[in-house]
C-alpha cells in the first residue's frame, strides 16, 4: 500500500470456472485508475477481447469502490459494476451500472476495492467474504428464490449485518432486463442476467476492518463539514420547493419538499419534516421525500421515513407504509426505493384512476417494486414501460402474440389501470414465459429485431424518450440543451449522468445559474433556461467535457453522481456557489495522494478514454462521429414548423450540432472526422499502450 | 397575524423575565416572531408595550413609530415592509426579504396574493407554476379559493395577463402573458408535470 489511506489495498479475483481466489495489489495495478469504473475499464481492456459475449465465461463483471468508499465522506456509497452489457444492441459493448446501498462500504470493511468475477461456475453458487476469508458455497438451496429471500437466507449464514447483492428469478434465467440488488431496494440494472450466466447467485459481505484516513483528521473532520454545507436536497437542488422564511428562492419543482407541517405521517409516531435551513446540517435527511415528489402530496401520510447509503445524509429510498395494498393485493405494507424504482409498477399504465397522484397510482407503485425488487427486475431508466405501452396501443402486441397468449392477459383490467395486472406480467418477464414475457425481457433493441419492428420508427418518437443502441436518453437535449445531448452520446447505454442536470434543475433563477456557470465553464452562455435554447457556444462543450468527467470521476472514487457534484450550493452567503473542487480535498486527505482538482479530472479523462477505447475496439472501426455518436430523429423534430432556439420549442438544429460536435471533440482532444480519440490525446493521458493495440487495428485516426 | 408574544431573553431580579428597556422588548418580539415564520406589525408592538408597563418600556404611539425606526437603523437584521397600510417589521436572522414579502402579499387577500405570485414567477424564473402551490405553507389557500380567484381575475379589469394552461394529466399551471410567452409556458407546464416525471 505504501503508505496510501482510502484504499483497502487489494483487489480480490474469483474465478468460477477454476474455484480459484487469489487477490492483487490495488496500488500496483490500479491506482492510476482510481477505483469504481476505472478498475472495471482497465479490467475489460486488458482481460477481455472483443468478440467476446456477455454471457461467456470469459467475460468479467467487476465489482469496485472507490478511495472514498467506506469513509465518512458524504454520498460515498456506491459501486460500480462494469461488465460487456446484455441489452447493447446490436453488439454488446462495455457498459457500467451503479448500486448504493452498504455494498461499498461493506467491501471495503472487509479489506478489498473490488472484486473480479470471471469464468462459470458449474452448478448454482454464492460467493461468501467475511474479511480475509472467501469461499464459493453451494447455492443450489437459494436458487429460484427471490432476492429478498435469498438475502435473508445468506444473513442467516453471516450474521444480520452482513450485506447481500443478489439476483433473483430474472437474472437467473439469463434474462438481459435484470438487475442485481442489495439492501432490499438498492439496485444496479442490466447486470442480473451476467451473474445468472456464471451461476452466481449473490455475493455475501461481511468485513470488520476500517479505512484509514492518510490526511490530518481533524483537517479531514473539516473537509466533510464542508462539504456538508454545500448539500442540499436529493439531485443538489438548492432551493425549495415552496418558500420557506431561510429562503431567498423557491421552485416547486426541486425535490427539496420539506416544510414546516409537512409529515411523515406513516411513522409510528408522525414527524414533522420543519422547515430544514440549510445551516442545520442535523436536518438534511429531512429535506427531500422523494416519494412525495414523485407521487404527490398523497405520499406525505403513508412515509414512514427516508432510508438510504451509506455516509449519505440524503435518503433518497422512501419507505413507504401503505396497508391498503395488504388486503387488495396480499402483499407486505411497506416497500421503499426511490425514482424509476419506486414508479417501477405505475409506469406500465397509460392511465390510473385518480390520476398518477392518486391512490391507485401509489398501488401500482407498492405491486410493482413489490416484485421488481424480488424477481429482480430491470426498468431500463423506464423505456421497458414507454415500450410496453406503446406495443399494447399501437395493437403490436395483439399482432405477434398467438391468440390463446393474448387471451392470458386481463387486457380490460390493464386499460382501466388495475394494479393487479402487474400480477400477471412482471412474473412472466422474469420467467421467460411466453412471448411477451420473452420479449419484454430483452431490452429494447432485441425486442425491435426479434419483432421486425424498425429503430428509426422508435427514434421518431419522442414520448418514447429511446436514444440508441436499445437505451434511453438520460437527461439529454430535450431538458439540457446541446450539453446533454453530447453527453448523451458517449455511453453504451443511458448515460446516466447527472453532473449537468443537477446543475440546471437546482432551482436557482436562470441569471444566478449563469453567474455561477460563467465562473465554471468560462461563460454565462454555458446554460440556456428550460425551452429557451441558444446555438452552440464553446463554453457549452467546456460544460460537457466537465460534466463527462465528473461522473467518471465519481463513479471511480465513489461519490454518487446523482447527488454531485457540488457546483451550486444553498447558501445565499455564498452567492449560491458551491466548490468542485471538493472532490479532490476530500481524495487528497483520504489517500494522501496529492492530487488537486485539475489533476484528478485529467485521472478521469483517463478512465474516460479507456472506456472510448474499449467501445472503438469493440465495434471494429474508429469511425465514431457517424456509427456510434448517433442521434435519434425526434432531437430535430419536435415542433414541426417552428425554428429551432425559439421560446417553447426544445428540438435541436442540425448544423448546429455539427457544430456543437466539433467543439465538444476538440475540447476532448479527439479527431473531429471520426469522433475518435487521437495518438497523442492517448499519450498525454498515459494511454500509449492502448493508442498502440488500436493502431494495429487501424483504429486511431491518422 | 394574531398571536401570543412570549417574552424570552436573559432574566435577572431574581429569575423573573425582565426587559431593560422598550427598545430591547421590541426588537425581541420581532425576532421571536420571525423564528416562527411570522410577521410583527407596528400596532402589535404598540400593544405589548402598553400592556407591559414597566418603567423602561412604558411608550405609546408616536414615541413607538420613533422607536422602530431608531431600531431598525440600529439593528442591522431588523427591517421594516409596508403592506395594507400597516408597518411590519421582520428579522433577517432566521427570514429572508423574499418570504417576508410574501408574507406580505397574504395579507392582501387571496385575489392579489396570487396574481403577484404568478408574475413573480412569471417574471423573476420564466416558469408557469401549479395551482395546488397555492395550498401550501405560507399560502395556505383552500383549492375552491384559487379557483374563485381565478374566476375573479378573469372578470376584473387589471388581470388580463394572468392565464391558465392545463397539463395531458390534467395539472393547472398559471402564468403571466406579460412575462411569458404563452407556447413557452404551455411546454414548460408539461415538462414539469409530466417530463420531469418520467426523467427523473
Amino acid at each position: 500500500m505504501r503508505g496510501y489511506g482510502g484504499w483497502a489495498g487489494k483487489v480480490l479475483r474469483v474465478d468460477l470456472s477454476t474455484g480459484g481466489i487469489r487477490t492483487e495489489d490495488t496500488i500496483e495495478r490500479y491506482k492510476d485508475y482510481l477505483g469504481g469504473t476505472g478498475i472495471g475499464y482497465k479490467v475489460m481492456w486488458d482481460e477481455v477481447p472483443a468478440g467476446i459475449k456477455p454471457y461467456d465465461p470469459e467475460n468479467r463483471i467487476v465489482f469496485a469502490v472507490g478511495p472514498l468508499a467506506g469513509t465518512s465522506a458524504p454520498c460515498s456509497g456506491r459501486t460500480a459494476i462494469t461488465t460487456l452489457w446484455p441489452t447493447c444492441w446490436p453488439i454488446p459493448l462495455v457498459a457500467s451500472g451503479h448500486m448504493g446501498g452498504q455494498f461499498a462500504a461493506k467491501l471495503k470493511y472487509a479489506g478489498y476495492d473490488a472484486i473480479i468475477i470471471q469464468g462459470k461456475a458449474e452448478r448454482p453458487v454464492w460467493l461468501m467474504i467475511a474479511d480475509r476469508k472467501v469461499e464459493i458455497r453451494d447455492a443450489r438451496g437459494i436458487w429460484g428464490q427471490g432476492i429478498r429471500s435469498a438475502t435473508y437466507s445468506i444473513t442467516e449464514i453471516m450474521g444480520r449485518d452482513a450485506v447481500v447483492a443478489a439476483i433473483g428469478q430474472a437474472g437467473e434465467n439469463l434474462v438481459p432486463m435484470s438487475v442485481v440488488m442489495n439492501d432490499v431496494s438498492h439496485s444496479a440494472g442490466g447486470i442480473g442476467s451476467v451473474m445468472g450466466s456464471k451461476n452466481l447467485k449473490a455475493i455475501g459481505i461481511q468485513g470488520s476492518g476500517s479505512i484509514r484516513i492518510a490526511g490530518n483528521k481533524e483537517e479531514w473532520e473539516k473537509v466533510i463539514n464542508y462539504h456538508l454545507s454545500l448539500l442540499g436536497g436529493n439531485n443538489q437542488h438548492v432551493v425549495p420547493n415552496s418558500p420557506q422564511p431561510w429562503a431567498e428562492f423557491y421552485d416547486p419543482n426541486t425535490r427539496w419538499n420539506a416544510s414546516r407541517g409537512r409529515r411523515w405521517g406513516g411513522a409510528a409516531h408522525t414527524v414533522e419534516t420543519g422547515s430544514c435551513n440549510p445551516h442545520d446540517k442535523n436536518r438534511i435527511a429531512y429535506r427531500s421525500n422523494v416519494a412525495a415528489h414523485f407521487l404527490g402530496d398523497n405520499a406525505w401520510k403513508s412515509t414512514v421515513r427516508g432510508n438510504g447509503c451509506s455516509s449519505c445524509p440524503i435518503r433518497c429510498h422512501t419507505i413507504l407504509k401503505v396497508p391498503s395494498v395488504s388486503s387488495k393485493y396480499g402483499i407486505p405494507a411497506v416497500g421503499q426505493n426511490t425514482c424509476m424504482g419506486l414508479t417501477f409498477g405505475r409506469s406500465f399504465f397509460k392511465k390510473l384512476p385518480g390520476g398518477p397522484k392518486g391512490t391507485i397510482s401509489l398501488e401500482a407503485c407498492m405491486v410493482g417494486m413489490h416484485m421488481a425488487d424480488d424477481f429482480g427486475l430491470w426498468g431500463n431508466y423506464g423505456q421497458l414501460q414507454r415500450d410496453f405501452v406503446k406495443l399494447y396501443y399501437d395493437g403490436v402486441i395483439k399482432k405477434k402474440l398467438s391468440a390463446s397468449e393474448f387471451r392470458s392477459y386481463s387486457w380490460s383490467a390493464y386499460e382501466k389501470g388495475d394494479p393487479a395486472f402487474l400480477f400477471e406480467l412482471l412474473p412472466r418477464i422474469a420467467g421467460k414465459e411466453g412471448e411477451l414475457g420473452t420479449v419484454l425481457g430483452l431490452g429494447t433493441g432485441h425486442m425491435l429485431e426479434r419483432w421486425n419492428l424498425s429503430e428509426d420508427m422508435w427514434k421518431k418518437d419522442k414520448a418514447l424518450g429511446y436514444w440508441k443502441m436499445g437505451h434511453p436518453r438520460h437527461h439529454s437535449s430535450e431538458e439540457t440543451s446541446q450539453c446533454g445531448l453530447l453527453i448523451n452520446l458517449m455511453y453504451n447505454r443511458d448515460s446516466q449522468c447527472h453532473s449537468h442536470s443537477n446543475f440546471l434543475r437546482n432551482g436557482l433563477p436562470l441569471p444566478v445559474q449563469k453567474r455561477l456557470a460563467a465562473e465554471l465553464w468560462g461563460a454565462p452562455e454555458s446554460v440556456d433556461g428550460m425551452g429557451e435554447y441558444t446555438p452552440m457556444h464553446r463554453s457549452k462543450a467546456r460544460m460537457a467535457k466537465w460534466a463527462l468527467l465528473r461522473k467518471e470521476l465519481h463513479d471511480s472514487i465513489s461519490l454518487c453522481n446523482w447527488m454531485g457534484p457540488w457546483a451550486a450550493s444553498p447558501l445565499m452567503e455564498r452567492g449560491y456557489s458551491g466548490d468542485d473542487s471538493i472532490e479532490s480535498m476530500l481524495y487528497r486527505l483520504a489517500t494522501g495522494d496529492n492530487k488537486n482538482r485539475e489533476e484528478l479530472d485529467a485521472v478521469a479523462e483517463r478512465i474516460f478514454l479507456l472506456h472510448r477505447a474499449l467501445t472503438i475496439r469493440g465495434m471494429g472501426t474508429k469511425e465514431m462521429r457517424t456509427r456510434h455518436d448517433t442521434i435519434p430523429e425526434w432531437v430535430y423534430t419536435d415542433k414541426p414548423g417552428k425554428p429551432p432556439f425559439t421560446k417553447g420549442a426544445t428540438h435541436m438544429d442540425r448544423d448546429d450540432i455539427q457544430v456543437a460536435l466539433d467543439m465538444f471533440y476538440e475540447e476532448l482532444g479527439w479527431d473531429k472526422a471520426t469522433g475518435a480519440p487521437t495518438r497523442g490525446t492517448y499519450r498525454k493521458s498515459g494511454l500509449e499502450s492502448v493508442a498502440g493495440a488500436l493502431a494495429k487495428r487501424n483504429l486511431v485516426p491518422a | 397575524m394574531k398571536a401570543p408574544i412570549i417574552m424570552q431573553g436573559a432574566g435577572k431580579d431574581n429569575g423573573t423575565e425582565h426587559r431593560d428597556s422598550a427598545a430591547e422588548m421590541a426588537a425581541a418580539v420581532i425576532r421571536e416572531r420571525s423564528a416562527a415564520a411570522r410577521l410583527v406589525s407596528a400596532s402589535e408592538i404598540t400593544l405589548l408595550l402598553e400592556e407591559h408597563p414597566e418603567p423602561d418600556t412604558n411608550i405609546s404611539g408616536e414615541g413607538v413609530t420613533e422607536l422602530l425606526t431608531r431600531l431598525v437603523f440600529d439593528n442591522k437584521d431588523l427591517h421594516a415592509l409596508s403592506g395594507a397600510g400597516v408597518q411590519w417589521y421582520y428579522s433577517s436572522r432566521s427570514m429572508t426579504e423574499a418570504y417576508a414579502k410574501v408574507l406580505l402579499q397574504t395579507l392582501e387577500g387571496p385575489v392579489g396574493l396570487v396574481a403577484k405570485t404568478v408574475r413573480h414567477n412569471s417574471r423573476i424564473y420564466q416558469r408557469p407554476i401549479p395551482l395546488e402551490i397555492f395550498e401550501k405553507t405560507p399560502f395556505n389557500l383552500a383549492c375552491r379559493q384559487v379557483f374563485d380567484c381565478l374566476t375573479t381575475m378573469a372578470a376584473t379589469e387589471g388581470y388580463e395577463d394572468i392565464a391558465t394552461t392545463e397539463t395531458s394529466i390534467s395539472g393547472i399551471y398559471l402564468y403571466s402573458t406579460t412575462y411569458l410567452e404563452t407556447e413557452h409556458a404551455i411546454m414548460l407546464a408539461e415538462w414539469f408535470d409530466v417530463g420531469q416525471s418520467e426523467n427523473p
